[in-house]
């Protein structure tokens, strides 16, 4: 057995494992952003886990490099989708609030209604 | 070597030179390099990925992938490279390293909640004004952060600087504090790779706390 062997012996699994982990996490987490976490990160590992451990089969250099931007890709379009999600998922009040130990954007939130409110009371005043 | 004139460090070398010898060229032409010169490294990286999807590298591959990278260039109408970054490779290898090692370590720390008892596992959301002014800097620390398990942007306030950053699996007010530390890591650690001069040294003389930003709002909803 090689190195290589070794490599893919060694990664191939594991990369499932995380690939794996990610769904029961989406399955089994209670509110919507533990499993947009989930789903969206232990499997960015699992598939980069995968690509480490397929890389040592294949002979020809290019597929390699194909790889490493299949990666690459995954690493910069997982947090764009990532923090759609989350960011669409608090506007509509989709986040279950109980889950959470403090919430800072919802304070911040509430703040800015307030003195929006506030200004709206001062100018309807000014015009009056 | 010694500097003749004590100036920025760092900062000049380069870039500076680069445009001293543009300043040097007749007027219409240098138009003409300054708007090829700063499209170029663009140009440069799409045809590399070309010739990675390509196959293998030959003139004509390369010549072709410069060609059709030049058009989608022009009919994307897609903006020059920003400027005020700057590569510091250093950082960049400290940058890459430590996010490799958070993304494991966080991914093991994931699974291990996935497998136990993951209804007791929760969340919270938390403000962190950043240090640095750059949009671009703090693009990439958000995106850097979503990408890390366990720390999720969920919004940003621009004009303030500030990022929500939402944070999973979390127990207590103490993992909650761990939370804003490593987002304030993770900035710093951006600004050293990829900030100018002035970033670092903002980043130095910044504030740790949450402070309300000059002219702006508290954060923590200091004013009634």
């Amino acid at each position: 057995m090689s190195a290589g062997d070794i490599i893919t012996a060694v990664f191939l699994p594991l990369g499932a494992a995380f690939s794996l982990i990610g769904c029961v996490g989406l399955l089994r987490f209670p509110d919507l952003y533990g499993r947009l976490h989930a789903a969206t990160k232990p499997d960015t590992v699992g598939l980069i886990f995968i690509l480490i451990g397929a890389a040592p089969q294949l002979r020809s250099p290019g597929a390699m490099v194909a790889m490493l931007l299949v990666a690459m890709f995954q690493l910069m379009t997982m947090p764009v989708v990532a923090a759609t999600l989350g960011r669409v998922a608090y506007g509509r009040g989709e986040v279950d609030a109980s889950n959470m130990i403090v919430d800072e954007l919802a304070e911040d939130l509430r703040e800015v209604a307030a003195r929006d409110e506030e200004s709206d009371d001062g100018a309807e005043a000014g015009r009056r | 070597m010694t500097a003749p004139h004590p100036r920025a460090p760092r900062d000049s070398g380069v870039r500076e030179r680069l445009a001293r010898l543009v300043d040097r060229l007749p007027r219409p032409m240098r138009r003409w390099v300054l708007r090829i010169g700063v499209r170029m490294p663009m140009v440069a990286w799409l045809t590399v990925m070309w010739l990675i999807l390509w196959g293998d590298v030959t003139l004509g591959a390369t010549v072709a992938g410069a060609i059709v990278a030049t058009g989608c260039y022009a009919a994307a109408k897609l903006p020059r490279m920003p400027i005020g970054v700057r590569l510091r490779p250093l950082g960049i290898v400290r940058v890459v390293v430590v996010l490799a090692y958070d993304l494991l370590v966080s991914s093991v720390h994931m699974a291990w909640h996935v497998l136990h008892r993951p209804g007791r596992a929760r969340g919270a959301v938390v403000a962190v004004p950043l240090q640095t002014e750059s949009d671009l800097l703090m693009a990439m620390t958000a995106g850097g952060l979503t990408m890390v398990p366990g720390s999720m942007v969920v919004g940003l306030n621009r004009d303030e600087g500030v990022l929500y950053v939402h944070g999973f699996p979390l127990h207590d007010e103490r993992s909650v504090e761990k939370l804003r530390r490593d987002v304030r890591r993770t900035e710093e650690l951006f600004v050293r790779a990829f900030g100018t001069a002035a970033d670092i040294a903002g980043l130095n003389g910044g504030t740790p706390e949450r402070v309300p930003a000059p002219g702006g709002r508290g954060a923590d909803g200091g004013e009634g």
